[in-house]
């Protein structure tokens, strides 16, 4: 019976990793990669989990797929629980880990797909039809009789990916699928996983590209040190941040007092300073439309080299604030 | 969209994992030219060892040399699969399909057992052509079936040594310390009556030492070996060769609820 409406649910996972060092003397360290996720995923829709390197994204993504066990919560996909009904779950999602290994290399595209056909119960009949069908979604048809190994990374990845929609799976897990494509490549992959929410899949991605996250995911979280440190929409987590403006004012350094004066301005949520070189830039969160880039020269009348630059807040702003005060 | 994956078969799984494994082997001359050249080599150094043993010396030159061809292929081969598969990163994929990995083992194992025998039949064509005829065999029907049944029993460790490979990527490093060990220890190139006493209960843990008593006894007039005769060993083969495939059946379900846990599946 299932458990929840959603397509994918975690309540409160946590994931501890132990690393022995030794032979006679053991020495295990613990690593919390996942301190409590929760998390909800309506069908059909495109979710985003986006988060530095080592924040947890692939050691939730294999416990969602059944690769891996959490050590604390629980967590659903199609309202099972992914420990006790695993063996249900898995012909029912699909997982694409990506990069240069996970495929036999030394046979062909199409041999790869056959054997894991099999493995997922593919009626002989619909086999052939069904790989062929995928191939040609991936564009790999005319490279399918082809060793692996002679792949480039983008074809490898299109393989991933036509392994992991192969029986037409309910759920699909991509963990940063475009990584390391070309522009052209990482495009198609897009459009690809755009078709299949067409088709009712839901995908649970993971990315370190902001733009493909904002092109692709209505919803999205991120997750930092194993933790969610925010969750909604776009524009949501772009208010959660101060604001949908971000003005920039760059020149080479800057008064405290006049710092404080631009901070005192309307609408200012936030202000952040980094340097760069010898020069500084501040970078301000604004609410609403009354601040302009004048009102801010006008705020630095000693700097004759000031640059005052406005523009949307990006999904990159919003992860890089998030991650930031995280970390702090 | 209506996923098309029906209820797994296990006997396709079986087959196509088999599959997988002979176009592997294919592919790859590495493995391909020593497994014709090493039989070769084995059956002219076992010809030249018993030749002037007795009459029956070329059976003994066979079993040897047969056994040292086939028995790493058969009782490792699994093994190594899953150790390839940990390299490739194909292990994860294939834990997280609907089929239970003995299943994916057991193509494996068929395969070894297949190319195992292939060596064989090389070893038995070059002891043949070196002695200008074939060996004086009492019942040379029987003597090929029981010859494919202690093929199968070897293969049956090897199952469970599979699981290891799979359990921990560490597995190598076992079946080094363990290797030239269990060669001599279950009689293959030589009686395991011969080993010192204390030895043969360990001995007698495994199905080939079982096995190659009864393939003794079949093709030696005169055989002693435990001196139990010919049914004992038959069953004691039989016997243990079923208490590994159902060690197998029990552990590979355990074996991959650890490698959940510890999550080093993609370790290699």
């Amino acid at each position: 019976m299932s458990a929840t409406s959603f397509a994918i649910e975690t309540r409160g996972v946590t994931r501890v990793f132990d690393s022995r060092k030794g032979f006679l003397f053991r020495e295990v360290s613990r690593t919390e990669a996942l301190k409590g996720v929760d998390l909800a995923v309506e069908q059909g829709a495109i979710f985003g989990l986006l988060g530095p390197n080592g924040a947890g994204k692939t050691t939730l993504t294999k416990i969602l797929s059944t690769l891996l066990l959490p050590t604390g919560g629980r967590a659903f996909v199609l309202g099972h629980d992914v420990v006790t009904d695993a063996e249900w779950l898995r012909p029912r999602i699909g997982l694409v880990l990506g990069g240069e290994r996970g495929l036999y290399n030394r046979i062909s595209g199409r041999e790869n797909l056959r054997y894991f056909a099999d493995l997922y119960g593919l009626p002989t009949a619909e086999r052939e039809r069904r790989i062929e069908e995928i191939l040609e979604r991936v564009d790999l048809s005319s490279a399918a009789d082809r060793r692996v190994e002679e792949y480039s990374r983008g074809m490898k990845q299109k393989l991933h990916l036509a392994r992991g929609i192969l029986h037409r799976p309910q759920v699909l897990f991509l963990d940063e699928p475009t990584i390391g494509l070309d522009p052209k490549s990482a495009r198609e992959t897009r459009k690809l996983v755009r078709s299949l929410v067409a088709d009712g899949v839901t995908i649970f991605l993971t990315t370190h590209y902001m733009f493909e996250a904002e092109e692709l995911c209505p919803q999205l979280a991120i997750l930092s040190k194993g933790r969610i440190v925010a969750r909604d929409t776009v524009a949501r987590l772009r208010q959660l941040v101060g604001g949908d403006r971000t003005l920039e004012a760059e020149a080479y350094g800057f008064e405290d007092s006049e710092v404080s004066a631009l901070r005192r301005l309307p609408g200012v949520s936030k202000i952040i300073e980094e340097e760069y070189g010898p020069r500084t830039r501040l970078t301000l969160r604004v609410r609403t439309d009354e601040i302009r880039p004048d009102d801010v020269r006008a705020l630095l009348p000693d700097h004759p080299e000031l640059e005052v630059k406005e523009r949307r807040t990006s999904l990159e702003d919003v992860y890089l604030d998030l991650v930031e005060e995280e970390a702090h | 969209m209506e996923t098309v994956a029906n209820e797994v078969s296990r006997g396709r799984s079986t087959v196509a994992s088999l599959r997988i494994a002979i176009l592997q082997f294919l592919a790859d001359p590495q493995w391909l030219i020593p497994s014709m050249i090493a039989p070769v080599v084995f059956a002219l150094v076992s010809y030249e060892l018993f030749r002037g043993s007795g009459p029956y010396f070329l059976t003994y030159a066979i079993l040897g040399a047969g056994m040292m061809s086939m028995w790493g292929q058969t009782l490792y081969g699994s093994g190594w699969a899953t150790a390839q598969d940990r390299e490739f990163g194909t292990l994860e994929p294939t834990i997280q399909s609907p089929t239970p990995y003995l299943y994916v083992i057991l193509g494996r194992v068929l395969w070894n057992v297949l190319s195992g025998l292939f060596g064989g039949l090389i070893v038995y064509a070059v002891i043949v052509v070196a002695a200008g005829g074939p060996p004086a065999l009492p019942d040379p029907l029987g003597f090929a079936i029981l010859f494919v049944f202690v093929m199968l029993s070897l293969a049956s460790v090897g199952v469970v040594f599979a699981a290891f490979y799979v359990y921990t990527r560490y597995a190598g490093f076992i079946q080094n310390i363990g290797e030239f060990a269990f060669y001599v220890g279950t009689g293959c190139m030589f009686p395991v009556v011969l080993l010192p006493f204390w030895t043969n209960p360990i001995s007698l843990v495994f199905p080939p030492t079982w096995g190659l008593d009864a393939l003794r006894y079949l093709a030696i007039p005169g055989y002693r070996g435990f001196g139990w005769g010919f049914w004992v060993d038959l069953l004691g083969a039989l016997g243990t060769t079923v208490a590994y495939l159902a060690i197998a059946g029990s552990i590979f379900h355990r074996v991959e609820r650890h490698v959940l846990e510890e999550g080093n599946l993609s370790q290699y």
